[in-house]
């Protein structure tokens, strides 16, 4: 519990930092190559993230790779010949479903909410209907899509920067901020309080999640190694995209899901 | 483990991707909603011609579906916007070199990856893959968004468009929100900075060199 509270403390420190800590504002944006009327929406422009401690980053994010190279797709690769897809995506499924207190924490926190109504049917249907969040019918049947919210996203709402860039031995890519949502969301993880009562056993199911997942989609990584010229730099920058992406909600402000939910599944 | 690696990951893998269409012939190329399912659609032909099937036929889907997505892709404003600053200070031989290197690269690592991934998907790639959405647009530009399905997870895909003298080109492909441009553009910034312009023809180069024997390889 010490180690708990030690994280909530630290984890308050940061947050008061990040309010300094915005990223610089878009150097480049003068720059006429640079500039992009449809952008508004879509595309995050504007300056890369901060990486102060980049070759730390850099040193973790090589043990990753050959993490994944060594152990996790051998692995994948193994289970993935023995255990049947659609299982594996049922399991991809329940621990998702494990995860809903985050995403209605985080929905309501920014105060969106239909969806955090949606993520509460979500979470009744499918951890019943759907067994214990094995299947997935509030979206098969009842057309409820996912709203993934976390408190990384909710700080960025609420105004903080993203800090810097820290990837992560084992977790990976994250940002200051990110990593802060992510200890104070796991607070309403179930698998963080298996780890707390348990350590073996949660780092067991931590585990078996990820070998389940990688299993759906081995191939990918090596194929974004492939594409890149810099590894490390893409996945650092594809990760501040992503990220910034979620907090504006890009995808999910245009009518991109709101058709899904509307005008399909009709009974 | 909250960074779907899976995600970015198939996303710029899907640089020319492959759908089961709803409507085949679309009738007003004008729409860049249109275009994009065009493209598309005429990929699919080429991956369903089945005179143009197996391993052995490799390079010359290659060859077919490079010329269909030259007409449908701006590589030179897709250069334009990766090279960035740098752009203005290359002289007319330089950005061309830039734009043909760029474009190799591009096709040798996406092409392929399609390729693949039909065959793994289904043989004759009709899966249901992607969903066609909606369009914006905005005076000469426009976005056309899209979904993408595999194993159950969702991507959401928008292709970026510019009108030139009545032509919608794309010029970027944004997947769940990452512009493979921007991330081009970070990668090639780092590189320039050290290794000067000239470096990064030398990286491109090799790049795709290295591609071939692969390909060779594969045969």
């Amino acid at each position: 519990m010490n180690c708990r509270k030690g994280i909530v403390v630290v984890a308050g420190l940061f947050v008061a930092l990040l309010g300094g800590m915005r990223t610089a504002p878009v150097q480049a944006a003068a720059d006429p190559y640079y500039v992009d009327d449809m952008a508004s929406a879509n595309e995050v422009n504007g300056a890369a993230i901060a990486d102060p401690l980049e070759p730390v980053n850099r040193f973790f994010f090589e043990f990753n790779d050959r993490l994944y190279f060594w152990v996790l797709k051998p692995v994948s690769t193994g289970y993935s010949n023995v255990v049947a897809e659609d299982v594996r995506m049922s399991i991809r499924d329940f621990f998702h479903n494990l995860l809903a207190p985050v995403r209605i924490v985080n929905n309501l926190l920014q105060g969106k909410m239909k969806n955090t109504a949606t993520e509460v049917g979500r979470f009744v249907i499918n951890s019943t209907l759907g067994v214990a969040g094995f299947g997935d019918p509030a979206k098969n049947e009842f057309g409820l899509e996912r709203k993934e919210e976390d408190l990384g996203q909710t700080l960025g709402v609420y105004g903080a920067g993203e800090g810097f860039y820290i990837c992560w031995p084992l977790l990976g890519p994250s940002s200051l901020r990110d990593t802060v949502g992510l200890a104070g969301d796991s607070f309403l993880n179930p698998l963080a309080y298996v780890m707390a009562s348990d350590f073996g056993a949660g780092a067991g199911a931590y585990g078996g999640r990820e070998v389940n997942n990688t299993s759906l989609t081995l191939g990918d990584y090596e194929d974004f190694k492939e594409a890149a010229f810099d590894p490390y730099l893409a996945v650092r920058d594809a990760y501040q995209q992503y990220r910034r992406n979620k907090v504006i909600d890009a995808s999910q402000n245009g009518s991109l899901y709101k058709e899904q939910t509307s005008g399909e599944k009709q009974p | 483990m909250r960074f779907p690696r899976n995600i970015l990951v198939i996303g710029l893998s899907l640089f020319f991707m492959v759908t089961a269409p709803g409507g085949r012939v679309v009738a007003a190329p004008a729409e860049p909603l249109a275009v994009v399912r065009q493209a598309v659609d005429s990929i699919l032909v080429i991956m369903q011609d089945k005179k143009l099937s197996g391993a052995a036929k490799k390079e010359e889907r290659r060859k077919r579906i490079s010329v269909v997505v030259g007409g449908y892709f701006d590589f030179e404003e897709m250069s334009m916007r990766t090279l960035a600053r740098h752009w203005k200070d290359r002289t007319p031989e330089e950005r061309k070199q830039f734009v043909g290197l760029f474009r190799q690269l591009l096709e040798r690592t996406y092409i392929d990856k399609v390729d693949n991934y039909c065959r793994e998907l289904d043989a004759s790639c009709t899966g249901k893959v992607v969903v066609f959405k909606r369009q914006e647009q905005q005076g000469n530009k426009a976005v056309v968004y899209t979904v993408f399905v595999r194993n159950n997870v969702e991507t959401p895909v928008e292709y970026k468009l510019k009108n030139e003298a009545g032509k919608w080109q794309v010029y970027d492909v944004v997947i769940e929100g990452v512009s493979l441009v921007r991330n081009y553009r970070t990668q090639f910034e780092s590189i320039i900075t050290r290794e000067q312009f000239s470096g990064l023809i030398v990286k491109m180069e090799e790049k795709i060199k290295k591609g071939e024997p692969m390909e060779n390889a594969r045969k």
